[in-house]
């Protein structure tokens, strides 16, 4: 994609699938995020961008509550998806993370066959009946992470022996074989190289059309290459969220303006 | 200060180099010397273990051909087990002792100056019982001549090793000069020889007057039900206390308790348990004395802290990332820990399980307090029934021949370390195959 033609991109007003309101996190006394308000919108890709330690990995991990397993941890505010809150004590974590994908910064296949690194999520949560719907799910997702065509004839070879990038993409099939909701990636892309790295954004642009995609990344121009949104974290605080060719184009906030040009981070 | 010479060359080492060199030579050196030395004393250590032990693998037989008379040994004539089983084993050595002296006499060998009873005396108390084991099992050799394998005596057996000489034989008072002259001639005419001993490994333990009987079979099925007694109980628990720990137990003060005392107990000697296995075990819930089931517990107590601390390490060594994984398509903690930590774990909590099995197989003291020392003759039934039988262990064995007077014990100590030591190195390599073989990388 062109960074030249941001401005053309279509942005009409598509439904929120998730919303964030007043969002606050605690480790321990550590007040990570202030007062964080997101909408994810759908068939939308999101990106998070700001300099590190800024919380916006956090907040990502608050989407699908993977930061239960940090005890320190405390989130206050609301967070809904579809307008439940996932932090209402009814709600179990484990079918939360079924709808709320995550592909991490590191490639990590399980250390088993690529077939089986696919069907796993499917598997643990009863989406096929029988071995011919597990093959389709697992084709399907192949196909969706543009992988099919490189590991057709090879299913049954460990998923580890892959490259980075078809490790990634691979890791990518696996979260949406379990037909989620909204995608959360966490720096995707910053353990590839810059082939592997534009096979990834392509994909992502791809993957727009079924999902809600949030991308967390370091890198502007990333953000720039693959979002219709993007948030701006600094210090905790969310400072500027919006259409992306506004915040890279005419950024209102002095702090964005100074990280986009390179100033600060 | 002085200034550095201005004509230094890269040529010719400074005299602070030079220093550094000695010393970095030198401490080379005292790593070889330290290498060396422990080299040299395991193979001082397995050379005279070897060169005692060897020989309890071989023992002295008297091949003669033993008429079994059916007027001795079966006086109704009916061949009936019980009619059978009433003649004794003493009845049996005195037949052995008159086919012997028929036999010598057949050979010509003189036997001037000894008594029948010192011919007799050439053979093992334990000759005609086994010779009467064999009958019974087949009655159908009453009647006829057969070449039997008779155990020599163990200064007889003793005398064929090269450990009794005449010299010795003169200060001893089980047996004369006189006696060893006629073994040399009896071994000149074929009809005393060593042979391979599987007995050794099968046969029980014999009294302190026939070591030239004395086995390994109980303690070794004592040794092996004890690891079946260890295995079922520290593996199950032992992993499910490491998985806890490591995978769901909150970090707070009693956890950090228990940490502190898992890693405690694991020093603690072993005797120390074996006096709570004997507090615990016999005296409070009454189980039977000298049983394999009692060793076991008591080994099982003080393997479980060596078996958690490696399991939690291995299961430490999973990547993060593979959890991460996991949660993030929605495996709940326990399909995390089944499906993917754990199978990545296994090899290191197998090879903890079996260094610590190898521990546990190798530990004297505690056994000594369960009374698993007693002299046990009588094999064990077979499990589960059989564990609470009488039995002993091989390293109590080793314990128990070493304490006691005759000479032929050392050998037959050194044979059963030898044994053992076999045993710990299957393990061992057990151990280090499963590691390779099931090594992943990530």
């Amino acid at each position: 994609m062109n960074d030249l033609r941001l401005t053309e991109r279509d942005l009409d007003n598509r439904t929120a699938r998730m919303t964030a309101r007043k969002v606050q996190v605690h480790y321990g006394q550590n007040h990570a995020l202030k007062d964080v308000d997101v909408d994810i919108l759908d068939k939308t890709v999101t990106a998070f961008i700001g300099p590190s330690g800024c919380g916006k990995s956090t907040f990502l991990r608050c989407l699908n509550r993977m930061n239960d397993t940090i005890a320190a941890c405390r989130v206050e505010g609301q967070i809904t998806l579809e307008g439940e809150d996932i932090y209402d004590r009814r709600v179990d974590p484990v079918q939360l993370r079924a709808k709320v994908g995550m592909v991490f910064q590191k490639p990590n296949p399980f250390p088993k066959s690529i077939y089986d690194n696919v069907a796993y999520g499917p598997r643990i949560h009863g989406l096929a009946r029988n071995r011919a719907e597990l093959d389709e799910v697992v084709e399907k997702s192949l196909r969706r992470a543009a992988l099919w065509a490189e590991v057709k004839d090879r299913l049954h070879a460990p998923g580890t022996g892959l490259s980075g990038g078809q490790q990634q993409r691979l890791c990518i099939a696996r979260a949406v074989a379990t037909e989620p909701e909204v995608l959360l990636m966490d720096e995707p892309c910053s353990a590839l190289d810059p082939i592997a790295t534009a096979q990834v954004e392509e994909l992502i642009d791809e993957l727009r059309e079924n999902f809600s995609v949030v991308i967390v990344t370091h890198s502007m121009q990333q953000a720039a290459r693959v979002s219709q949104k993007t948030a701006f974290f600094h210090m905790g605080h969310l400072v500027e969220h919006g259409d992306t060719a506004q915040i890279f184009t005419n950024p209102r906030d002095p702090r964005t303006e100074s990280y986009i040009t390179g100033r600060i981070g | 200060m002085t200034p550095a010479a201005p004509a230094s060359s890269l040529l010719v080492p400074d005299a602070r180099t030079q220093a550094r060199n000695r010393a970095e030579a030198r401490f080379r050196l005292y790593g070889l010397a330290a290498v060396s030395a422990a080299i040299l004393m395991l193979a001082v250590l397995m050379g005279s273990i070897l060169s005692n032990g060897l020989s309890a693998f071989r023992q002295s037989y008297i091949t003669i051909p033993v008429t079994l008379d059916a007027a001795t040994l079966d006086k109704a004539g009916t061949r009936d087990p019980s009619g059978l089983r009433q003649v004794s084993a003493t009845a049996y050595g005195k037949l052995i002792a008159r086919n012997l002296q028929a036999a010598l006499a057949a050979k010509g060998i003189a036997t001037d100056g000894l008594k029948p009873k010192d011919i007799a005396a050439l053979l093992s108390e334990d000759a005609g019982a086994r010779l009467r084991n064999m009958v019974l099992a087949d009655p159908g050799l009453i009647g006829r001549t057969i070449d039997a394998d008779l155990l020599a005596s163990g200064r007889v057996d003793g005398f064929l090793k090269g450990r009794v000489t005449e010299e010795s034989a003169a200060k001893d008072s089980k047996i004369k000069p006189a006696q060893l002259t006629l073994v040399s001639a009896m071994k000149g005419a074929g009809m005393i020889g060593l042979r391979l001993n599987p007995a050794f490994l099968t046969a029980p333990d014999a009294s302190e007057k026939r070591p030239e009987a004395a086995g390994l079979g109980v303690a070794i099925i004592g040794s092996a039900y004890m690891m079946i007694v260890v295995l079922a109980l520290s593996l199950p628990i032992g992993v499910a206390a490491a998985v806890y720990l490591e995978e769901f137990a909150p970090r707070n003060r009693f956890t950090d308790l228990i940490e502190v005392n898992i890693s405690n107990l694991a020093a603690v000697p072993s005797i120390v348990f074996g006096i709570l296995g004997l507090a615990a075990f016999i005296n409070f819930a009454h189980l039977p004395r000298s049983a394999p089931l009692v060793g076991g517990l008591v080994l099982t107590l003080m393997t479980l802290p060596r078996i958690i601390i490696p399991a939690r390490a291995a299961l430490k060594a999973v990547p993060p990332s593979i959890r991460d994984a996991a949660l993030g398509i929605g495996a709940s903690r326990m399909q995390t820990v089944l499906h993917h930590v754990l199978p990545l774990a296994a090899p290191g909590i197998l090879t903890g399980m079996i260094i610590g099995l190898a521990q546990a197989l190798g530990e004297t003291a505690p056994l000594l307090l369960i009374g698993m020392v007693a002299f046990v003759r009588d094999y064990p039934g077979l499990p589960p029934a059989g564990l609470a039988d009488p039995a002993t262990a091989l390293p109590v064995q080793i314990y128990n021949w070493t304490q006691r007077a005759d000479p032929a014990f050392v050998e037959r100590a050194s044979g059963a370390i030898i044994v053992l030591l076999v045993f710990l190195m299957l393990m061992n390599g057990a151990a280090i195959l499963l590691r390779r073989r099931f090594e992943r990388r990530w």
